[in-house]
């Protein structure tokens, strides 16, 4: 399984902006078994993403190159409007780039036509927005399996029991959204995203609207399918308590990588937001 | 106000597509009911002034003393059933004191024939009376020719003239009740300035030749000018004092024949108008889910906004100016429409039979103001309500607010709605138990229990079909019952609207099957005959009474038995009384007699139609216009002959033409020799068709045909219901549309979470068509109960059983549905090609 986090495997996940090949992105990955861009759970490549045309065009994702790392959990921090759920978004397929390219492991997004794309997200990816997470109408445990659902599948019970316990919603499992307090249905969506084993989570800012308490307890879980399951999880956070959970924080400037810090801590992460000077 | 109406005008151009269809179920509701108006104007209005423009110059009408109420016939365009005059009635009106002039007007039947054929079809009635020479009191004028004077010479009103290509001087054919005879045209008329007098044909006989043609022999009634200078309410009162004589004044008279002129159109006015207050239902369902909607969303909005200070007016006075915006718009255009679509509800009215629609429409300033009140009003109401109801939420709730309405279903309203239910039901029981139609208005009670009740229903429906959907269509059947229970106001609107529909659909469909049955099933179990004549119209029997002997004369005939129907009061009620020769009709028509020998009815009995043996000996009393015929029940027979006016008693043929005189045969049953059938049924019908209104049928056929016109008028019920249906699609759309964008987060969290579009449109389709299913299901079984009600209540004979067309409600059933979900395919379309994102951040 996954090795502890803080370890060994962190360096260079930013490459330099020629660097398209993805089996350059194995470099310095040497200390794992996996070969080649498989250490990659998503990555971007080149990528741009630009809203508008003309004078009012803005440029979310100013040519960004970047990989998530496997088994991972890797943070994005950056002031406001500075292009990480763009990011996220486009490393998920959700959104599409307006060039460059995006990948789910080995798989090329922009190859896909909107069918395969959703197949993917629902098999390959999970995905926890920041709020409004769950389809209102089903119960909890229904809104967990909803992804296996759609695919026409269960979730292995087995996963679903670990899931449920780790994320302690056992009890809750019947109840519909609005019978859930907001921690909860977080956890709900959380469960949701582990429990079909995607390849790679994304969570934008999944703790934004939670106290203290309820999101450090949210992060825990994420932390634990790191460890324990080898889940590779991208998160956007503002917060760098939030951040000095994870492995790696990147951090997003207008539209680019401005730095990585590895096995970051919450004042690690404050020093380096001071010095892009908000 | 210019301000906020130009930010209204902005808000309507921006969300463009959902005011369309607003637009569109308000323009289609008001062109609807304006076309109605119109329609129901143009035929009333046209023969009330056509009949107040003939009869001006009569001051005072003297009639027989009224027995009864009439079903209907020539001549009875009063609507009673009278006893005839005496003889010399003209001559002493005359004599009364101030009458100025006083003419016999004699009413019968007589049918023009052309080389050979009837002119004119439908639901006019065939007349023949007296030339009124004075110009005062004929309603009649020469508009071309002479008036007739020797027996042969004829004049015919101009639409006739101009139906069959006759002139004054061509020589043509009248069939009357004593035979065909031989005429020529001297004359073209006008009833007063139309063509023709009201749902009637009308020939014009000189006085000379009534007693041989119209088989009367007292004037139906004696027109009468009062002279100028007397006191007209002293002439009437001296003239009521002559025996056995009713005295009506002009205006009076005017009153009673307009209002027996339109009668007939009555009940397609109401049936339209019923159409009409659908269409305007399901027109105001729609326009109020979609205002609710935009309030909803732009509480929130108003909420930040008041609370930093806006007044409530401010913000929500926008959008009753944007209703009224759209109100107008969509009103002048429906009006518009509904004007130049009169020509297509004609056609519609068309397929009944009815062909007296012609001339122009006649557009009255209250048709367009009572059309242009309900669109602009229904509008404004729709966006008011739901305006208030959001400026009186408090800023800060307004604020939390979500713009879907809250999923709680009052439990008060859903008691009250129980309680009338129970209460409609119980009517119905009871009206059904007694009999009687005034428990049966309790059971109308129904409607507003399913209003009350809808939301409770709604939600109630989609948690029993959750599990059914679920195992049907696995996660997004879960989806799709559950977001069902999501509005249950809104889904309860839509739904009734639907709900109305299938409805009507189901109750025409019973009644109109039951009608068939008990039109078709004497016939089909009664005729013995290989042939049957029958008349021109079902209505009316039109056929030369010297046919039967003629048939009979042919070698290849075995039989023939000729069946005459006559109206007479028993009892105070109308009651078709047939005539038959009992030795022989019963072995080509089994009355199937259940007590007593029809063969009595020679020696002056009655049979009466019924499956109580224990009349027999009963006496009946018979009032005709003749004479009264007090008669014993000396058979009790269980089936009738058929048809709409179906006797339900039977005497002796010589005996009814004894009691009312000018009768022609309704129905003529032939039996053939044994031997080459083909050729006795060709010879047989040689001679019915050179007879004009007469029609030949095998047995097969007449089976077949009995019950046709119950046909021609579910035509015109399903031309009706495509128009009803089609707005109640509207509906269905729209409502699926406002559901989409109401809840397009949470459709974008599928999306995200892996739902292809396929899978989404499924969901949506799924959700419509449990929706329709519902409304749908609720509203046959409504109807199937309230319809069985009415027909056990009114039905009396003439609708023995309740016959309740499975296959048809089937199908009607399946077709709403299929017909929700293609209405919802559009705005599932629409939803499917947007970018998730995007519909991720709107849900926000
Ligand atoms: N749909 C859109 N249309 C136009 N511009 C957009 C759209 N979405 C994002 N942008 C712009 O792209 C830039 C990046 O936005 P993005 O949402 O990725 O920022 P973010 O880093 O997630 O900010 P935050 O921390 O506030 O969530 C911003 O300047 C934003 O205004
Ligand atoms: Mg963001």
């Amino acid at each position: 399984m996954s090795p502890h986090p803080h370890s060994d495997v962190l360096d260079s996940t930013v490459l330099g902006p020629t660097a398209q090949d993805p089996d350059v992105l194995d470099r310095g990955s040497e200390g794992t078994h996996r070969a080649g861009a498989d250490d990659a759970a998503a990555m971007l490549v080149g990528a741009v993403k630009r809203y508008g045309s003309g004078s009012s065009s803005v440029v979310a994702l100013d040519d960004v190159t970047i990989a998530f790392p496997a088994g991972r959990f890797t943070a994005v921090m950056g002031p406001s409007g500075s292009g990480k759920s763009t990011m996220m978004h486009c490393a998920a397929g959700l959104d599409r780039l307006s060039s460059g390219r995006a990948f789910v492991g080995n798989t090329d997004l922009s190859t896909l036509d909107d069918r395969e794309l959703t197949t993917l997200r629902r098999e390959r990816i999970g995905f926890v927005f920041q709020a409004f997470n769950l389809v209102p109408t089903l119960t909890a445990e229904e809104n967990i399996c909803l992804p296996s659902t759609l695919s026409g599948r269960r979730p292995s019970a087995a996963v679903l029991d670990q899931v449920v316990s780790m994320l302690r919603l056992g009890d809750r499992l019947h109840h519909r959204p609005t019978e859930l307090s907001g921690g909860q249905q977080q956890r709900v969506a959380v469960a949701r995203a582990l429990v079909a084993r995607p390849q790679v989570v994304f969570a934008d800012e999944p703790t934004g609207n939670l106290d203290t308490r309820t999101g450090q307890e949210i992060l825990g879980f994420l932390r634990s399918a790191v460890d324990l399951h080898g889940q590779s999880i991208v998160m956007v956070t503002h917060d760098p308590n939030a951040a000095a959970w994870a492995d790696h924080v990147v951090f997003v400037v207008d539209g680019r990588v401005h730095d990585v810090v590895d096995r970051p801590s919450a004042d690690t992460v404050l020093d380096v937001m001071k010095g892009l000077g908000r | 106000m210019s301000g906020m109406f130009r930010s209204a005008l902005r808000s309507v151009m921006a969300s463009r597509s959902r005011f369309v269809l607003t637009g569109a179920a308000i323009m289609l509701s008001v062109a609807f009911l304006v076309a109605t108006l119109v329609l129901s104007d143009s035929m009333r209005g046209r023969a009330a002034d056509d009949i107040a423009a003939a009869l001006a110059g009569t001051d005072a009408v003297v009639q027989g003393v009224t027995l009864g109420a009439s079903d209907g016939g020539p001549g009875e365009l009063g609507g009673s059933v009278r006893r005839a005059l005496g003889p010399d009635v003209a001559e002493r009106v005359a004599e009364v004191d101030g009458v100025a002039g006083a003419a016999p007007q004699w009413i019968g039947f007589a049918k023009l024939v052309v080389d050979g054929s009837s002119v004119g079809t439908g639901t006019a009635t065939d007349v023949g009376r007296n030339w009124i020479a004075d110009p005062v009191l004929s309603p009649f004028r020469l508009a071309a020719g002479r008036a007739p004077v020797e027996a042969g010479e004829i004049v015919i009103d101009r639409s006739l003239a101009s139906a069959a290509g006759v002139e004054p001087g061509d020589q043509v054919q009248v069939l009357t009740a004593t035979g065909m005879h031989d005429a020529t045209v001297t004359g073209v008329a006008t009833y007063a300035e139309a063509d023709t007098a009201p749902l009637q044909r009308t020939v014009l006989l000189p006085d000379a030749a009534v007693p041989g043609w119209l088989d009367a022999e007292a004037p139906t009634e004696v027109v009468v000018d009062i002279a100028e200078g007397s006191d007209r309410a002293e002439v009437i009162g001296l003239l009521s004092e002559l025996p056995g004589v009713e005295v009506t004044s002009g205006p009076d008279h005017v009153r009673t024949m307009q209002d027996a002129a339109t009668s007939p159109l009555q009940f397609l006015t109401v049936f339209l108008l019923a159409f009409a207050v659908v269409a305007v239902l399901i027109g105001v369902t729609i326009i109020f889910n979609t205002f609710s909607l935009t309030v909803a969303r732009r509480r929130r909005e108003s909420g930040l906004l008041r609370a930093i200070g806006a007044e409530r007016r401010q913000v929500l006075g926008g959008v009753v100016v944007e209703a009224l915006l759209i109100g107008a718009v969509a009103t002048v255009a429906g009006l518009a429409g509904g004007i130049a679509g009169v020509g297509v509800l004609r056609w519609l009215v068309g397929l009944t039979g009815v062909t007296l629609l012609t001339g122009p429409s006649i557009v009255s300033s209250t048709s367009i103001v009572i059309a242009a009140t309900v669109g602009v009003g229904a509008t404004l109401l729709s966006a008011w309500i739901p305006a208030r109801r959001a400026a009186a939420t408090p800023p800060i709730e307004a604020l939390r607010d979500s713009a879907a309405e809250p999923r709680v279903v009052s439990p008060v309203r859903t008691a009250v709605g129980l309680g009338l239910a129970a209460v409609a039901i119980a009517g119905g029981v009871t009206a059904v138990a007694r009999t009687s139609t005034t428990w049966l208005l309790l059971a109308a009670a129904v409607v507003p229990a399913l209003v009350l009740c809808g939301p409770a229903i709604v939600t109630a429906a989609a948690r029993w079909s959750a599990p059914v959907a679920r195992r049907l269509a696995g996660v997004r059947g879960s989806i799709a019952a559950g977001n069902l229970a999501t509005s249950p106001r809104r889904a309860s609107s839509t739904a009734l609207a639907l709900m109305l529909g299938t409805a009507m659909v189901t109750m025409f469909a019973i009644v109109a099957s039951s009608l068939t049955n008990a039109v078709g099933s004497d016939v089909r179990e009664g005729l013995r005959a290989d042939l049957v004549v029958t008349s021109a119209t079902a209505d009316f029997p039109t056929i030369d009474p010297t046919l039967a002997g003629r048939i009979g004369a042919l070698p290849e005939v075995t039989s023939v038995a000729s069946l005459a129907i006559a109206e007479g009061i028993v009892d105070g009620q109308p009651t078709a009384v047939g005539g038959i020769d009992p030795s022989v009709l019963p072995s080509m028509f089994d009355l199937d007699p259940v007590a007593g020998d029809l063969g009595d009815l020679r020696s002056g009995g009655v049979a009466v139609v019924g499956d109580d043996p224990t009349l027999l000996g009963d006496t009946v009393v018979v009032e005709f216009e003749r004479s009264t015929l007090e008669a014993p029940i000396v058979a009790v027979v269980a089936r009738s002959t058929g048809g709409f006016d179906a006797p339900a008693h039977f005497v002796d043929r010589r005996a009814l033409d004894a009691s009312v005189g000018g009768l022609l045969d309704a129905l003529v049953f032939v039996d053939l020799a044994d031997g080459d059938a083909a050729r006795a049924e060709a010879a047989v019908r040689e001679l019915v068709r050179a007879t004009p209104g007469s029609f030949l049928s095998t047995r097969a056929e007449h089976v077949a045909n009995s019950g046709s016109e119950v046909d021609a008028f579910r035509n015109f019920i399903d031309g009706m219901l495509y128009l009803a249906g089609f707005i109640a699609l509207l509906g269905v759309a729209n409502t699926t549309a406002l559901a989409i964008s109401e809840r397009s987060g949470e459709i974008g969290l599928l999306r995200a979470v892996g739902a292809t579009r396929r899978e989404l449109r499924r969901i949506v389709r799924l959700e419509a068509a449990l929706l329709s299913f519902v409304a749908a299901a609720i509203g046959t079984a409504v109807a199937i109960g309230f319809g069985w009600a009415l027909i056990e209540v009114t039905g009396g004979t003439d609708l023995p059983s309740v016959v309740v067309p499975w296959v048809r409600l089937a199908v009607t059933l399946g077709v709403a549905v299929a017909a929700g979900v293609a209405a919802a395919a559009w705005p599932a379309y629409r939803v499917s090609r947007v970018p998730v994102l995007e519909l991720v951040s709107r849900g926000r």
